[in-house]
């Protein structure tokens, strides 16, 4: 093990450099901290290692498809990647893990994480999320407010630059908003008709992390919806074309790529974490890293395995683990796989420019006593997209001459929608280590058990029922929901395994995402998450990023971590 | 009982490759994709594509190299069951063209070759619920993957992307509403 103490000193270590690692890296750097950021995964520049971004489809020899080959590689990966952006997902063949029940592990394992190939959906939670716990009794009570957090929101929203509308929902709060994603015709068809036809639910332009005005040399955004590519003009918010630029221009950045990071050290003595030992993933040499704070943000499940890995005499069971709840209450989005219309109409209108935004249906269910429901409590969200038919989407009849025709003429405009729905924290849901079992690098497999129970299983029935029911009241024909069985992981939304709670016998963290028995180690990824919310997680995890390196910050120049 | 069946159930065989009266072998299960094999085929696939989509003021399927895109994804992408179907599907349907026109398919005339893509069209629709058992059972049909890879590769061809239809790169800009112009061709990606 090479020990080289003096060289190997920061003040700060983060472990993982996706959406809340490379806040952290900003944040702590920017702190005036000498602040080493480890990944497990290969360096990914900004715009020159987006290998694909600018290629034609037909420079693609399989087009979008992975060849035979490609899916054995990547049986998981594979419902979520294609040819252009591949390259941005493991391969499960390298990275295996083990599945109780099926669950996918969707990961991106290079600088950037999966900042580069998210969904780019970012809403605030609201305080009727901050309390769900305490009023309907699952989970634990979250040690934050709304009012706690709002500020931070406020704060990553202006950096990330967030596309939005204010709309006035106390459950779905504003934000600092760049001008919306335009909706589309048909778009603005179903948020009239819906309108017209519910009092309790409206539709409004989805809050994507694309510029719609430039930002700090970013951007804008030009509608080529290939984000998931990695994006050349810096047009969506990722780690690579931002909070790690930032973080280098301080001078405080060190960045080691190819680093696994296998366990936090702990010091039974200091009664703290000191550092962590990583394998370098090319040449599989052990070296160890020293600093005074701890970050952890490598991403919900991985965070947690590394705690569990992490044993000493004080946490035989896993580094901060007295409260036996680390790995536990795993939780991801209910997602229905999809509902559907066309509409015959408004064929006089189209569109210039791809959009990368959607329509959102905030959550209509559960707010209050009229919109009760007594098959589930709590509630989803819908996204939810308007197009009109090409090639791609459109039936088509006979061959020869005709054909060539209708593929050259617009088709039908289409809807689709999609529910997000929250999942209840449940302790049965887990992931563990497989001892007997190890990876290229000798670490134990993580083993992940995890199933939906009725509550989620009713949410989705219901929104497939309500999609329908709006797309049929808004005129649209061939109605119909692509029903198939639940996929649990699918909408890689992965949250819990290590939760934020008021009391160290039943969370991990406290209210500054400090772990209660560890006070050097910050735990500020999707791990850090008490409940769910229906909304898509990432823009929580980075303004709790932010508030906890602050926190962190304050404490370490009073000198009490 | 179909005629692939039949034969095979004649000669014993199903299971293993025989010589048809081509001269070329059926194939039906063999654990590899036999390249060579498609290779052979590589001409008659360009006439089935070009018949498909054929040229007209902008190129067709063959000029824009369609047959070599369904080569590349029969030999690296497709499953058994739809390697095994396509190249029983060239099969049947030479066969089918030197019963009907006592010619190969490529010597036809456009008209032949018509009825004879016309006539596999019409005996392999199936829809809803029997098209997915179908395609569970056995597969693609020959004729649904051939038009299907026909139109994809075509409209993701550099021909069929910006002559055929309208492709924008990179627009620059997002006019959610515009006013459709007369002719306006649809856009080559989404």
């Amino acid at each position: 093990m090479k020990n080289n103490t003096q060289n190997n000193t920061f003040d700060a270590i983060v472990v993982g450099s996706g959406i809340s690692g490379g806040w952290a890296a900003k944040e702590l750097t920017e702190g005036g901290l000498k602040t080493l950021v480890l990944e497990r995964g290969r360096d990914v520049q900004h715009f020159k290692d987006y290998t694909t971004a600018f290629k034609n489809p037909w420079e693609f020899k399989h087009r979008s498809h992975l060849t035979n080959k490609e899916l054995e590689e990547r049986p998981i990966q594979s419902s979520h990647c294609d040819a252009g952006n591949k390259h941005f997902f493991v391969k499960d063949s390298e990275h295996p893990y083990v599945q109780v029940k099926p669950y996918k592990w969707i990961r991106g394992y290079q600088v950037g994480g999966r900042s580069l190939t998210w969904g780019r959906q970012s809403y605030r939670f609201s305080q009727m999320d901050f309390e769900a716990n305490k009023n309907d009794g699952h989970g634990v009570d979250w040690p934050i407010r709304y009012e706690d957090l709002a500020k931070w929101y406020d704060y990553v929203e202006d950096y990330v630059g967030i596309s939005g509308s204010s709309e006035s929902l106390s459950h779905l709060p504003d934000g600092v908003f760049l001008p919306p994603i335009p909706m589309n015709v048909i778009e603005l068809h179903l948020k009239e008709k819906v309108s017209k036809e519910y009092s309790d639910r409206v539709i409004i332009n989805g809050r994507v992390a694309n510029l719609t005005a430039p930002k700090k040399g970013r951007g804008p955004c030009q509608y080529r919806n290939l984000c998931s590519r990695g994006c050349p003009f810096a047009g969506y918010f990722s780690s690579n074309s931002s909070t790690l630029l930032d973080a280098h221009e301080t001078g405080n950045l060190t960045m080691r790529a190819n680093s696994v990071v296998k366990e936090v050290i702990y010091d039974d003595l200091q009664k703290k974490a000191i550092g962590v030992v990583i394998i370098d993933a090319v040449t599989k040499e052990e070296i160890s890293y020293y600093a005074k704070v701890i970050f952890l943000n490598a991403s919900t499940i991985a965070t947690t395995a590394i705690l569990l890995n992490s044993t000493s005499p004080s946490f035989p069971d896993g580094l901060g683990n007295t409260s036996g709840q680390l790995g536990h209450n795993l939780m991801d989005h209910a997602v229905n796989e999809g509902t559907y219309g066309t509409y015959d109409g408004l064929k006089d209108k189209y569109y210039t420019g791809k959009s990368p935004g959607t329509i959102y249906i905030p959550r209509f269910q559960n707010l209050n006593s009229e919109t009760k429901h007594i098959d589930f409590i709590r509630g989803y969200g819908i996204q939810g997209k308007g197009e009109r038919e090409n090639w791609q989407s459109k039936a088509t009849t006979g061959i020869g001459v005709s054909l060539k025709e209708q593929l050259a003429t617009p088709g039908e405009w289409r809807i689709s929608l999609g529910g997000r729905g929250e999942t209840l924290p449940n302790y049965e849901n887990k992931i563990s280590l497989d001892h007997q079992k190890r990876d290229n690098w000798g670490l134990p497999l993580v083993e992940v058990d995890f199933e939906y129970g009725p509550n989620e299983l009713a949410m989705m029935e219901h929104m497939t029922k309500s999609s329908e029911e709006m797309l049929k009241k808004a005129g649209f024909k061939n109605v119909g929901s692509y029903r198939t069985s639940p996929d649990p992981g699918a909408a890689v939304h992965e949250m819990g395994t290590a939760r934020m709670g008021k009391d160290p016998k039943t969370s991990v963290l406290n209210n500054h995402n400090q772990m209660h028995d560890v006070k050097n180690v910050f735990i500020t990824d999707g791990s850090c998450m008490t409940s769910s919310g229906s909304q898509n997680p990432s823009l929580t995890y980075m303004a709790l990023t932010a508030r906890a390196c602050s926190y962190a910050i304050n404490q370490i120049n009073s000198n009490q971590l | 009982m179909n005629r692939r069946k039949a034969i095979g159930g004649i000669f014993g065989l199903v299971g293993v490759g025989f010589v048809s009266v081509l001269g070329a072998k059926y194939y039906i299960g063999n654990s590899s994709h036999d390249i060579e094999k498609l290779e052979g085929y590589l001409d008659l696939i360009a006439e089935l594509v070009d018949v498909i989509i054929p040229p007209t003021a902008s190129p067709g399927a063959k000029e824009s190299s369609v047959h070599h895109y369904i080569f590349d994804f029969m030999e690296d992408c497709a499953s058994r069951k739809e390697y095994t179907n396509f190249i029983n599907g060239l099969n049947d349907l030479q066969e089918t063209s030197v019963d009907s026109f006592n010619s190969v398919f490529e010597e036809c005339s456009t008209t032949q070759k018509i009825q004879l893509l016309e006539n596999l069209e019409e005996s392999s629709t199936y829809s809803g619920i029997l098209l997915k058992i179908n395609n569970k059972l056995r597969g693609r049909s020959f004729f649904n993957m051939l038009k299907a890879l026909t139109i994809e590769g075509y409209c993701t061809s550099s021909n069929g992307a910006t002559k055929h239809l309208a492709y924008l790169p990179v627009p620059g800009r997002y006019d959610a509403i515009t006013k459709l112009k007369v002719n306006q061709k649809a856009w080559a990606t989404k």
